[in-house]
């Protein structure tokens, strides 16, 4: 048996299911305005909770810090790269008030690579020094973003432990475990999850405290904006994942419960109507990546439209159309509180808690994304391997179950007008929530 | 005129426009351009008029690829290095920089680069829009040699390219773009402030800048109806009932409306997302996507039969609208007979054919 909560702005909703899937039951209560944990509290207390094997919950309180500018801390932002990574400072383009909620200052040092071995140069020790000391007493957290970190991280680990080594042990958050290509996006999103980790190291520790009394010896995991679930130990690591988590949950519960792996879905809420697509059961991700509060991410999030409530018909018909792979060709699904007053599309029984069944129903899931030269197939499937390997190896960091991992998706694309030829691959991987 | 941060985000979007559907990624030519005037102060726009007749012009962009740029954001040295070896090779001072390429990321490095040098920017450059080979230029088809040229990255590792042609020059950039990591600044058909005037395409600064602030008309506004292959845009509103078909290879190449086209290459083709107001660059295009196409002329020079036999229709294997190209020729091509099949139009498969296998923002293919 397992439990989904979904922490909303107003109300928690909570589901329990049974493990073939099964809804047995579920409940809204109100939500605590700051205290996520305890609307959870009040959500779960209404429900059997005796066999509970794993509880997932989705939030939305780093959004909303990120959005306010509340709770996040100062960060010192380190980008390795040296000459090549210059032109664009850090920071650059964010909104000045988050920047100033945000920035204890910056340095770009010599080191980092490129999609060759031999393009690597040398990590400058002394710079990164002069870096921590620059920052000390000002920096609460410190982000470090290398030049192609995500094809080798080892930089920008050598790089923290010179920054432990001057400043104590302070949350550093690197971005090579993002492991996406863009080095602006992955420095902004990895300067962001630096920043909230104080939310989201009280929020880990409120949930565990809490789930720990009312459900023990179940596993607590949080949901994330890919449709996947981490551990709260992740969370406190990255919070930025679970960023856009919310919608994702919706939109996988009402796939689920429409018994679809493939639609397009009308979450109609009190203000609002977010319309997004599932492909094969995860949400259609937004192209060239989420901005959140304002600043460009590498994070993968939901492409969704919103449509405001009281809503034009043609309003919604062309943001459901927009979503459509072709004209037509996926069916509707339509929940959430206000789906009575959308006539069309399918409207699955407990709809209005797709947040919460979306979070109890899904997996732990973990990604991995690099660069490779493939001069022909054969070295291609080795190197696809690696990277589905790092990606089976995410999962489990994020608290999967390592007999149970399984490759989601495996794709390579061709990099146009390089040489090589360079190939990008991709790999998602998911398994069952561990319970160690 | 002075580009200052106030007025880049429409010199920006006019070079986005430009880039008709490629020319690399803007949002970091554009970062890049603002971090410069934040650092150095606004940019002079000078006529070719104002030139010293005996400074030299350096016509300045990168070539590579897409993927690597959005990693390797670029530095702030590539324009002094490529200056020092132009001044060494041509053995006179750079009086101004000019873009070799308006369209796409180029237009705005080309700022980037010269306030950083704090020379002024000629308002001029070499294609009056985007195109894929770095020979596509009016100093190609006007005689300028197209060397010396020099090739360095962000340490200021260089290569300089001699004694070739403008193909050659693009052989012997391919061969070199790996060992470059993907990624290179270049310098080439070096002019002196004296050729500017007939040897390059006029105003394109100032076009970028007016393009940006407001843009045409659009050919047609609806939705895309298909996106495998050619697009298809089914029109809505206004255009509710009409169809038409947008070639695309790395580039948008050419708008087709019942078997007619309506525009084609060398003129520049863009298509703009209808609620984020953002050009689309053709990898973006999706069905569903609410879109306004249009078209904006390319310098008159490309029309010239040695112009269209450099970027025209043909050079990027579209065989059946060479009438389009042709002065007056506008209403040819139609019905079913032509050379290409329904609507007279060739598919861009063979775009890999007469001027090379070429691709967006001077992109190199193997």
């Amino acid at each position: 048996m397992r439990a989904g909560v979904d922490v909303g702005p107003t109300n928690t909703d909570a589901a329990h299911l049974a493990d073939d899937g099964s809804v047995l039951a579920t409940v809204k209560v109100a939500s605590v305005p700051g205290d996520p944990a305890a609307g959870v509290r009040a959500a779960l207390a209404r429900l059997p909770r005796r066999e509970l094997t794993h509880v997932a919950v989705g939030l939305r309180a780093t959004a909303a810090s990120v959005v306010r500018r509340q709770g996040l801390r100062k960060v010192g932002v380190l980008r390795i790269g040296g000459a090549p990574a210059r032109a664009v400072r850090p920071l650059s383009g964010w909104p000045p008030d988050l920047r100033e909620a945000v920035s204890a200052g910056y340095a770009i040092v010599d080191g980092g690579g490129g999609l060759d071995p031999e393009d690597w140069a040398p990590l400058d020790r002394d710079a990164v020094a002069r870096f921590a000391s620059g920052v000390a007493g000002r920096a609460q957290a410190v982000a470090v973003a290398g030049l192609f970190s995500p094809l080798d991280g080892d930089q920008e680990r050598e790089a923290a432990e010179i920054v432990r080594a001057e400043l104590g042990d302070l949350p550093i958050a690197l971005s090579a475990d993002l492991g996406s290509i863009g080095l602006l996006e992955r420095e902004n999103a990895t300067v962001l999850d630096a920043a909230l980790s104080g939310v989201a190291g009280a929020l880990a520790d409120g949930l565990a405290a809490t789930l720990a009394e009312l459900c023990p010896g179940a596993a607590v995991l949080v949901t994330r904006g890919d449709g996947t679930l981490m551990s709260l130990e992740h969370l406190a690591r990255h919070p930025g994942l679970s960023l856009g988590s919310g919608p994702a949950s919706v939109l996988r519960g009402a796939g689920v419960l429409a018994g679809l792996g493939d639609a397009v879905v009308a979450d109609v809420g009190a203000r609002r109507i977010t319309v997004g697509a599932l492909a094969g059961g995860f949400p259609e991700e937004a192209v060239g990546g989420a901005e959140i509060g304002g600043v460009p991410v590498g994070f993968r999030v939901p492409s969704l439209i919103r449509v405001p409530v009281p809503f034009d018909p043609a309003d919604l018909a062309e943001a459901v159309d927009r979503l459509q792979p072709g004209p037509g060709r996926l069916p509707l699904v339509v929940v959430g509180g206000g789906a009575e007053s959308v006539p069309q599309g399918l409207h699955p029984p407990h709809g209005k808690a797709a947040g919460a069944i979306g979070a109890a129903v899904s997996p732990v899931g973990g990604q991995y994304e690099r660069i490779v030269r493939a001069p022909d197939r054969s070295a291609l499937a080795q190197a696809m391997e690696a990277v589905a390997e790092e990606a089976r190896a995410a999962a489990v960091r994020a608290g999967a179950d390592p007999r149970h991992v399984r490759i989601l998706e495996a794709a390579d694309t061709r990099l146009a007008y390089l040489p090589g030829p360079f190939v990008k691959l991709r790999a998602r991987a998911a398994g069952p929530p561990s319970r160690l | 005129m002075r580009i200052d941060t106030g007025l880049l985000p429409a010199f920006a979007r006019g070079c986005a426009v430009l880039g008709s559907g490629g020319g690399g990624p803007v949002a970091i030519g554009r970062a890049a351009a603002r971090q410069a005037l934040e650092d150095h102060g606004p940019v002079e726009v000078v006529s070719p008029t104002e030139l010293d007749p005996s400074l030299l012009v350096m016509p300045v962009g990168t070539a590579g690829s897409s993927a690597v740029m959005s990693e390797r954001v670029g530095g702030t040295e590539e324009p002094v290095h490529l200056r020092d070896k132009i001044e060494e090779l041509f053995g006179a001072p750079v009086g101004a920089v000019m873009a070799s390429e308006i369209g796409g990321t180029n237009g705005c490095l080309a700022v980037a680069w010269a306030a950083r040098l704090g020379l002024p920017l000629v308002d001029a450059d070499g294609m009056s829009r985007a195109f894929p080979g770095m020979d596509q230029t009016v100093m190609q088809l006007r005689g300028v040699s197209p060397t010396p040229a020099v090739m360095c990255d962000e340490r200021g590792r260089t290569v300089v390219i001699d004694h070739v042609t403008g193909r050659w020059l693009e052989r012997f950039v391919r061969a070199s773009l790996e060992a470059f990591g993907g990624q290179v600044a270049t310098s080439e058909y070096v002019l002196r402030g004296h050729q500017v005037a007939s040897c390059t395409a006029l105003g394109s600064v100032t076009r970028a800048v007016r393009l940006g602030e407001r843009l045409p008309e659009p050919i047609v506004t609806g939705k895309i109806a298909e996106a495998g292959g050619s697009v298809l845009v089914e029109g809505l509103g206004p255009d509710e009932g009409r169809l038409v078909r947008v070639e695309a290879g790395s580039e948008f190449l050419a708008v087709i409306e019942d078997g007619a086209p309506v525009a084609a290459v060398p003129d520049v083709i863009a298509l703009l997302d209808t609620r984020t107001r953002e050009v689309v660059q053709t990898e973006q295009v999706r069905y569903g996507l609410r879109v306004a196409v249009l078209t904006v002329p390319c310098d008159p020079v490309w029309h010239t039969p040695e112009g269209l036999r450099l970027a025209g229709p043909a050079a990027f294997g579209l065989t059946g609208l060479t009438a389009l190209a042709a002065p007056g020729g506008l209403t040819g091509g139609s019905g079913t007979g032509g050379p290409g099949g329904p609507g007279g139009l060739g598919g861009p498969a063979g775009a890999a054919g007469a001027a090379g296998p070429l691709a967006d923002r001077r992109e190199v293919a193997p």
